[in-house]
């Protein structure tokens, strides 16, 4: 997995490589890896945000009960 | 890098733009405090949170997809040939600065030893996306859905913004080629798409509970903390200096770039690669804030919300020429704008129901706007490149600046890749039932549970001390 062993053997080699990442070549994997996780993100939250907005829906409260919550600070 | 000379170039280049990125990381910080003050006690926290969401929704989307498109359509497509190919296609082969470069399976979308701007310039880009997205934000706030917010804020940070940029703000953009398109900080590219999209928006999301009277007057919601309003402004002033800078390329070498034989000529540019200074766009920042502060105040009689806004507006209007204008028209044209702005924000309010909860369709579309077709008349006659000037609709040389080519440029940034995509995709969400909160919940309040379950932490804590 590692790209680079030993930075004295890459930096003196006749043409430095550029990518030092772990793992080069393996871009493509990793894009997919970031799309799925975008998309992912998108539908666990979209579900969560959701049944929370139709559980506040059902409570049916005023303008005004939230002043109720107000905290001490 | 083995040439001294070069390396501190370089790294020096790297560092400005690293700089800018850490200042314009104060414009998010300036939005997010803005739009909690503008809020209601009850929302305070979802509001905070939907912006804050922004940051890695548009960072992820930027890698992957919105920064190859600003690099890939530049000629449209089709529309003006490239000067690095002479191709109108997409510019995808392997000519420099081809977005080959940018997809997200690039490795030079990484540490490269070879590459010390791409990841810097990336997140210059990136901040420019988050303070699109989150021009958006503020005007949408205390009814809209989280989800419906994050698709949006996608669809503005990490596509139609840098269509727009490839188009507008590439030196290699078709409308820079057969409009004369001009806007060195964004009036258009960034200001005037974002307040259309806003706008598109709030056409199908409507107003907030109770903003209008049953006869359709508008009543008015204030800020619940104007000092988070001021303090948040004013981090979006600071923020401002950074996306100035961000906007310029600091050092670089024009004679050999324009062909010069034997010219050496080291200056900073703008975005265009045409010179300007660090130094004049200073003067012209500052002239163009007092602009819009002078007149926010007294259009406004002294109203702190409107009046630091205005100084914001001022900068916004004056923005797209502000390269080369003198400070006193930048003062003078951030006044206008602000006049402008103020007067369309209400007349477009009464007139069309229209709830823009922190005026972001005025501060920054209607100014963007006005700040483009100003540009076309007091700039009109400058190149709009160096490379080589032309005439309109030519498509193989630059256009000079002109009054019909920046209101075509305004149309196409306010309407076409603003206002239109916003109501068409704001239209689908709603469609699908995703757009906006139920009213239930709007009325309860978003942060209804959160401060329910504080309330009740607090008195458990309270019991446990007697």
């Amino acid at each position: 997995m590692a790209t680079v062993t030993n930075w004295i053997d890459h930096l003196s080699a006749s043409e430095v490589q550029g990518a030092v990442y772990p793992g080069v070549g393996s871009e493509g994997i990793l894009v997919i890896l970031g799309f799925i996780i975008w998309i992912g993100w998108h539908v666990i939250t979209a579900k969560q945000e959701s049944e929370k907005l139709q559980k506040l829906a059902r409570q049916r409260r005023g303008p005004n009960d939230w002043k109720s919550n107000v905290t001490d600070g | 890098m083995t040439d001294e000379l070069g390396a501190l170039t370089t790294i020096f280049t790297e560092f400005y733009y690293w700089i800018t990125v850490v200042l314009m990381f104060l414009i998010h910080v300036g939005f997010c405090m803005y739009e909690v003050g503008a809020s209601r006690y009850k929302h305070h926290q979802h509001t905070l949170m939907k912006n804050t969401i922004l940051i890695p929704l548009v960072t992820v989307t930027w890698f992957l997809f919105g920064w190859w498109i600003y690099w890939a359509f530049p000629t449209g497509p089709g529309l003006a040939p490239s000067i690095m190919n002479g191709s109108d296609a997409l510019i995808t082969d392997d000519s420099a600065f081809s977005a080959v470069y940018y997809k997200a399976t690039s490795q030079l979308m990484a540490i490269n030893l070879g590459d010390h701007i791409s990841g810097v310039f990336w997140a210059a880009f990136l901040l420019f996306s988050w303070t699109a997205a989150s021009i958006v934000s503020g005007a949408v706030i205390e009814r809209i859905t989280t989800f419906a917010f994050g698709i949006l804020a996608i669809a503005i940070g990490s596509v139609f913004w840098t269509i727009d940029a490839a188009w507008g703000w590439h030196f290699d953009g078709w409308m820079l080629k057969l409009l004369g398109y001009h806007d060195a900080y964004a009036s258009g590219v960034i200001h005037a798409i974002a307040g259309g999209f806003a706008l598109g928006i709030l056409v199908v999301l409507g107003p907030r509970i109770g903003k209008f009277t049953s006869s359709g007057e508008p009543r008015n919601i204030g800020p619940r903390n104007p000092w988070l309003v001021v303090i948040g402004l004013f981090l979006i002033y600071t923020g401002f200096w950074g996306f100035y800078a961000a906007c310029n390329i600091p050092i670089f070498n024009l004679g050999p770039e324009y062909g010069m034989e034997g010219v050496t000529y080291f200056t900073a540019t703008n975005i265009y690669v045409t010179p300007t200074t660090l130094s004049g766009i200073t003067f012209n920042f500052l002239m163009s804030l007092s602009g819009g502060l002078l007149a926010g105040y007294v259009i406004s009689k002294g109203d702190p919300f409107w009046t630091y806004s205005s100084g914001l507006a001022g900068i916004i209007c004056a923005s797209a020429g502000n390269d080369l204008y003198h400070p006193i028209q930048s003062m003078i044209i951030g006044m206008i704008g602000v006049v402008i702005a103020y007067k369309l924000h209400y007349w477009v309010e009464r007139k069309f129901k229209i709830d823009d909860a922190v005026g972001a369709v005025a501060v920054h579309g209607y100014a963007g706007f006005v700040g483009l077709v100003i540009c076309g008349f007091v700039l009109n006659g400058y190149p709009s490149s160096g490379y080589s000037v032309g005439a309109m609709w030519d498509g193989a040389t630059y256009a000079s600046i002109n009054p019909l080519g920046m209101f075509i440029g305004a149309i196409i940034m306010f309407f076409v890749l603003g206002m239109i995509p916003g109501f068409i995709i704001a239209k689908i969400l709603h469609g699908m039932g995703k757009l906006r909160i139920p009213r239930e919940a709007e009325i309860a309040g978003l942060d209804y549970e959160i401060m329910e379950a504080a309330k009740d932490d607090e008195k458990s804590v309270a019991s446990a001390t007697r």
